[in-house]
């Protein structure tokens, strides 16, 4: 059974100008120990389907329609109590840029004991700050800096630290929004490594947010992009990689620099994003798409099953 | 290789020098704060020589804390060096005042890395452009309003007439980072630093940014040092590159021969760190990062050394390798990038007694 399976979701906004579908029906599976990521530019919905999954819509977000099935239960019929025992031990988050949301005035190991505390009242705080000591050693923090503050850690230490607290609860499930996008390259390399050995080593799924594709491809095994609400192809990062089926896909790819191989000209991808607030009614992509012909303005695409692991919504991708 | 971009490559006899840093040191003191006495010093940059050619995009790339940004703003006038001369056209920059520092200005422009605080949001498109026209007092209103349209063709916002009245917060990342380029391009000038111009946007945007400042280098024939930590980005676009860490000058030369045949550990580290998925073909691995790093003297030995698999302990400790041409045109500051010098890495059974 799969241990994460959402179906059709759509999340909106209420904004100023208007109701802004942010995601527009997503459906996707995940298994246990599996990781998935999604790649999309920015505005495409991807940070809003994390902070769904997990329960955290901001006051104006609201789902519209949709099922959360996580380990057999719909998180979306559990009240706000329920979400809150709920949270953090079966799926965590690490949100984008929580490096900078360390509390400067408290030591790193008494603020990840508090989260171990709050979800676990029972334990005591001694007990507490062993299991803080055993995840400095799982995510390769040095112990003898648990008593520092946020401020004495470089970059890659405090983001080990987000990670640490990601996983004090031994959740199930992470939700990782952007996780390296200020770190540096090499910093990068080693917390995206370890990121795969954790997963191994305590059967994690991830869910990987980015709009980097390379990164997601160092870490994931299958791969959803997003482009303007829209899940628009799905499938295992060969796939994905190797048989680019979307044409938004296939200019993402095109646009990124590579080290090897001939130096081919790089294809930037013309215009803008659509506005959510009134999506066109066709194919969301079709403005800024080379292929697009009269068909595909006038109603919503298809699903196009490639492979049986493999789908595009493309009406144009199999012709 | 092939060059696919018009006049990317520069024959030898005609390359001719535009900027030139010689020796440049900077050395930033922390100040004494509440809790400590402060007074610490920190070398952005040491002892840094570079010849920059004209018409071409010189890559420099490094982590952050690498320097790579002093230098840029010690080009720009920004800050001075402690030592060091930096010469544009011949000419030493440390010495101008006056309506000469002005045009210094002019000619020398910088392009910044994040285009959602280096623009004013009270100003237009049309004012934030105009406004380096206005400061250096030139054409009239007619003759200013062509050359913001021009420039803004140039990067790509067409048509300009749409982007004239608009505000920052009215266009994307991508549009307002052109709008930054149109701001450093439209005083025509020769010399552009780039600070990492596409850290802060998507990475469909940077394809845009890439492409935009190869058109202006051909149309308008100006010079670019491109700052940034992305290899890749820097193989697309550079003619030559120099990798730099803490300061100091590692390695240096054409870009595609740094980058397919990397000779310091420290660049080859930086090639591993890179995601490998979608690089197509084969990428070689050459592990020479070492975790957890060594313990050394603060202030000899190579600046790699503590992070170095290949390092000598004996010679890379205590001495500091020079930057030396390992092949034309191609330079790197490590005793074992020499021909003859090929050292495998150490083994980790070796290391567990560091």
């Amino acid at each position: 059974m799969a241990l994460l399976e959402v179906k059709k979701l759509s999340v909106g906004y209420n904004t100023k100008k208007g109701f802004l579908k942010a995601v527009e029906a997503v459906s996707f599976s995940l298994d246990e120990g599996r990781s998935l990521g999604f790649v999309g530019e920015s505005g495409c919905g991807k940070t809003t389907l994390g902070m769904a999954l997990m329960g955290l819509l901001p006051p104006n977000g609201h789902v519209t329609d949709g099922q959360i099935i996580f380990e057999g239960e719909d998180l979306l019929e559990k009240s706000e109590d329920e979400m809150r025992k709920f949270r953090w031990r079966k799926i965590s988050m690490i949100f984008q840029a929580a490096m900078n949301a360390l509390n400067p005035v408290k030591r790193v190991q008494d603020q990840i004991a508090e989260a171990i505390l709050t979800h676990n009242p029972n334990l005591e705080t001694k007990e507490a700050l062993r299991r803080v000591e055993k995840l400095f050693q799982l995510v390769g923090l040095p112990e003898g800096r648990m008593r520092d503050y946020p401020h004495q850690y470089s970059g890659g230490m405090k983001q080990r630290a987000i990670i640490a607290m990601a996983l004090s609860c031994n959740p199930r499930l992470i939700i990782a929004d952007e996780p390296t996008t200020a770190l540096d390259v090499i910093v990068q390399h080693q917390i995206l490594e370890e990121t795969r050995d954790l997963q191994k080593e305590l059967d994690l799924s991830i869910i990987f947010i980015s709009h980097d594709i390379s990164i997601v491809a160092d870490v994931c095994d299958t791969i959803g992009i997003m482009y303007a609400g829209q899940l628009v192809e799905y499938g295992s990062r060969e796939e994905v990689f190797d048989d680019p089926m979307h044409y938004y896909t296939r200019a993402l790819i095109s646009s990124y620099p590579t080290l090897t191989g001939e130096k081919r000209e790089l294809l930037p991808i013309p215009g803008e994003s659509p506005n959510l607030i009134e999506p066109p009614l066709g194919c969301r992509f079709c403005d800024r798409c080379h292929a697009s012909g009269d068909s595909c303005s006038i109603g919503p695409p298809e699903w196009v099953d490639i492979t049986p692991t493999h789908k595009a919504l493309c009406g144009l991708c199999l012709k | 290789m092939e060059c696919w971009s018009n006049g990317c490559t520069i024959m030898d006899n005609e390359k001719k020098t535009v900027l030139e840093l010689r020796d440049i040191s900077k050395i930033y003191k922390t100040r004494s704060s509440f809790f400590g006495p402060g007074g610490e010093q920190v070398v952005a940059l040491n002892r840094i020589s570079l010849t920059i050619y004209k018409g071409e995009i010189f890559g420099l790339v490094g982590e952050s804390g690498s320097g790579k940004t002093t230098a840029g703003r010690l080009i720009v006038g920004l800050e001075n060096p402690k030592e060091g001369e930096i010469y544009l056209n011949s000419t030493e920059i440390s010495g101008l005042k006056g309506r000469a520092l002005k045009e210094y200005r002019r000619k020398v422009q910088m392009i910044f890395q994040d285009p959602y605080q280096s623009l004013n949001p009270q100003l237009s498109i049309y004012e934030s452009v105009a406004e380096p026209l206005i400061i250096h007092k030139i054409g009239g209103g007619v003759e200013r309003l062509e050359r913001v349209i021009q420039t803004l063709k140039t990067v790509g916002l067409s048509p300009p007439q749409e982007f004239l009245y608009r505000y920052p917060h009215q266009l994307s990342g991508g549009q307002r980072q052109r709008v930054a380029i149109a701001r450093a391009m439209v005083l025509g000038p020769e010399f552009v630093v780039a600070d990492e111009p596409t850290s802060m946007l998507d990475a469909s945007y940077s394809a845009q940014i890439f492409n935009i400042l190869l058109n202006v280098r051909d149309k308008l024939k100006v010079t670019i040092l491109f700052i940034t930590h992305n290899l890749a980005a820097a193989r697309y676009l550079c003619d030559r590159v120099g990798v730099i860490y803490k300061g100091n000058l590692m390695e240096l030369g054409p870009a595609d021969e740094v980058i397919q045949n990397p000779k310091h550990p420290y660049t080859q580290a930086l090639i591993d760190a890179i995601p490998k998925f979608g690089h197509c073909g084969e990428i070689r691995e050459y592990k020479t990062f070492l975790r957890p790093q060594r313990k050394a003297s603060e202030g000899v030995g190579c600046p790699f050394f503590k992070r170095c698999r290949k390092a000598d302990e004996t010679r890379c400790r205590i001495d500091v390798p020079p930057l030396r041409a390992v092949e034309d045109s191609h330079y790197a500051a490590c005793f074992f990038a020499e021909p003859g010098h090929e050292k495998r890495p150490e083994s980790d059974a070796c290391l567990l007694g560091i």
